[in-house]
């Protein structure tokens, strides 16, 4: 095994030895009851979670786009140098992927107020639910827009390449990548229909 | 059974450990408020040895008064009280030789009568209320008056094996007029220790002997930790304003309270002879605001202790409900003043376990009832007691009042140290005490969980960046390396 294969298997497997061994503890003495999730759950701030999910929405699709546009452009690139001609038509897909990004404008909108609460009885219901939802709405645009990115990319590679060699394939493969783009697009869907009744404030 | 179980959980470093030991020592103000007393008798003579005092007990009135009754039983009943003005644990460890310097103790006679005496009975903390009334219970108790003596005088008295006496010798402490150091002072006290021993001895006499003082010396440095109190602070801070003197008093209040020994039995509830609800605080205390102002009483001394004479009258305890009524006279212009803690006990589908709740502590005065909410954040498994620090409806309020409306909202209460158990008691002792701090707040959750997802993004990017290599495909050592021109 390499360096980092043991790396990552020793740290894999401290984490889940320490898991265990907690969880084994908890269970002799009896103390089961102090692992309490709702807890948890109502004490933590609805403002991480919020925040947590922001970043995590702008974050996962950056990774996703700048992924796309990493295996595409090694692709256009490498083709480019016996046929230049695919250098402009191939490159400006990639400015779309990137409009997905623009759901934080969606996201900020519902954050613009906050509340003052400090314990779970005076934060209420509603600024717990916001704080979830946006959280959840956070991860669904992340994730779906990491894969959907990855996925035009390795299209896209195959699309300059195949254009390359033949100019009249590049319309076909155009079809492929659209469907590949649907799916950052439903992300978006859902994540704005998550935040759309989320309203945080006292 | 599970207290060790916590302690493995919270595994704290041993430096802190050491630390926080230290600080419980020294934090109980125990070296500085109690007196040793040393108690032994004649040569040959046996009593029997008492179970020695674990280690820290204070030693109280009555437990003192029956250690002197069953001495006095078995052993001689003429007694050679050696009364020092103020004595402290501290005089011993500092001028008796303990750390291997034999040659410079000052307790020479002390220590050869010790070695000789069978079972003396040596105990480290006695409070000085009661080492102060040491005379007066041994007069009651040989039904004899004390005799104020000095050696010249005992060497003209004629002593009967028969008859009870009391030879009280008073020693010096501070400093007389020549200004001795305390060194010297006991010194000269030990020695005159030893001339009384060898005189009682040529008047072979059996007797038993007492050593102990009025008043703890205080001589010595005895330091509190005030680690968290902000006393290292203020120094920094720009000192005056209302509100610094409100926290001052504040911080004050807690440090008094703090330093209280806070050694007694809970308050115990009896229903047929069967402890039924056990409570114990170190500190309670009740406030009232009225015209403007915040009008505090002490509670704890007339609740707790030596001192308690609380009556439970109107307490009851079934399988399901408890409750436990302290009525107080005369607080803060109420003639009739009741704490109720109402408690109840029931199964929750969702944990499918039995919790109890404090569902609410009522003050009942005069005919109001103010009433505080409890069972949102005071709750235990049913086989378990509740223990919580501070438990108070203003501080991180825990007894929050039942409406806006209610009379509570003109009344503090506050316990410090505080810990009740209504169900499933088996003698009269707490069960395993479920503390209400878990062993992360919710602030250490929510970091860790932010940092544990950063340092996954960052083990991700790491490893992605790590697996890049330099294109070596149309690498070729042997041809001709690459030149890049200078000119266009």
């Amino acid at each position: 095994m390499n360096g980092h294969a043991i790396l990552y298997t020793g740290v894999t497997l401290a984490f889940w030895s320490t898991i265990l061994i907690v969880g084994i503890c908890y269970t002799i003495f009896d103390l089961g009851f102090r692992f309490d999730v709702a807890w948890f759950l109502t004490e933590t701030s609805p403002f991480m979670w919020a925040n947590l999910g922001i970043g995590l929405a702008i974050s996962l699709s950056v990774v996703g786009a700048a992924w796309g546009i990493y295996i595409t452009g090694s692709s256009i690139i490498g083709g480019g140098v016996k046929a230049p001609r695919i250098k402009t038509k191939n490159l400006v897909r990639y400015v779309s992927v990137t409009q997905r990004i623009k759901i934080y404008r969606i996201l900020v909108k519902v954050f613009s107020n906050s509340f003052s609460g400090t314990t779970p009885e005076t934060i209420g219901a509603r600024n717990y639910q916001a704080g979830y939802s946006m959280f959840g709405a956070g991860l669904t645009v992340g994730f779906s827009n990491l894969f959907c990115g990855i996925c035009v990319g390795i299209v896209g590679s195959g699309a300059a390449l195949a254009d390359a060699q033949n100019p009249s394939l590049f319309v076909k493969i155009l079809i492929v990548e659209i469907f590949g783009s649907a799916i950052g697009l439903f992300g978006v869907i859902v994540a704005i229909l998550q935040t759309s009744k989320v309203k945080m404030g006292d | 059974m599970a207290s060790s179980g916590s302690a493995l959980l919270r595994s704290i470093p041993a430096v802190s450990a050491v630390l926080l030991a230290l600080a419980a020592s020294l934090d109980r103000g125990s070296c500085s408020e109690q007196v040793p007393l040393i108690m032994w008798s004649s040569e040959g003579i046996f009593w029997p040895q008492e179970s020695p005092p674990t280690a820290g007990h204070i030693v109280g009135q009555q437990q003192l008064t029956s250690y002197l009754q069953k001495a006095l039983d078995v052993g001689p009943r003429n007694v050679v009280l050696f009364l020092q003005d103020k004595m402290s644990m501290e005089d011993f460890t500092k001028y008796g030789g303990v750390f291997g310097n034999k040659q410079d103790s000052v307790f020479p006679s002390l220590e050869g009568a010790l070695r000789v005496a069978v079972s003396p009975l040596v105990l480290p903390a006695v409070s000085w209320p009661a080492s102060n009334a040491v005379i007066s219970q041994l007069q009651d108790q040989l039904e004899t008056s004390a005799l104020y003596m000095d050696p010249e005088t005992l060497s003209q008295l004629r002593l009967n094996a028969s008859s009870p006496a009391l030879l009280v010798f008073r020693l010096p402490y501070s400093a007389g007029a020549d200004l001795m150091s305390t060194k010297d002072i006991l010194s000269e006290n030990d020695a005159v220790i030893g001339q009384v021993l060898s005189i009682m001895k040529t008047q072979s006499v059996p007797y038993t002997a007492l050593y102990t003082g009025l008043q703890p010396s205080g001589d010595v440095v005895s330091f509190s930790v005030e680690a968290g109190l902000g006393g290292g602070r203020s120094l920094l801070q720009a000192r005056g304003g209302y509100r610094e003197r409100e926290r001052e008093r504040e911080r004050e209040r807690e440090r008094r309270i703090r330093e209280r020994a806070g050694v007694y039995p809970p308050v115990e509830f009896k229903e047929e002879e069967k402890t039924c609800i056990l409570l114990w605080a170190k500190g309670l205390s009740v406030s009232i605001l009225r015209s403007g102002r915040w009008e505090e009483h002490d509670l704890t001394s007339s609740t707790f202790g030596e001192g308690g004479n609380v009556s439970l009258h109107g307490s009851s305890c079934d399988k399901n409900k408890a409750r436990l009524v302290l009525n107080y006279k005369g607080i803060l212009g109420h003639r009739s003043f009741k704490l109720i803690f109402a408690m109840s006990q029931r199964h929750y589908k969702v944990s499918s376990r039995r919790w109890f709740t404090l569902d609410s502590l009522e003050l009942e005065y005069d005919g109001t009832k103010a009433t505080f909410n409890g069972s949102r954040q005071i709750y235990a498994p049913v086989e378990y007691s509740y223990r919580c620090q501070s438990v108070t409806s203003y501080r991180w309020p825990l007894l929050v009042p039942r409406s806006a409306k209610d009379p509570a909202n003109q009344w503090k209460v506050a316990f410090e140290d505080f810990q009740i158990q209504g169900f499933n008691l088996s003698g009269s002792e707490f069960s395993y005490a479920s503390d209400c701090a878990g062993f992360f707040s919710a602030g250490i959750w929510m970091g860790l969980m932010t940092s544990l997802l950063m340092v996954l993004v960052l083990t991700y990017g790491l490893h992605m960046i790590m697996q890049l290599n330099t294109m070596d495909r149309f690498d070729d050592p042997k041809g001709p390396a690459i030149s890049v021109p200078q000119t266009e």
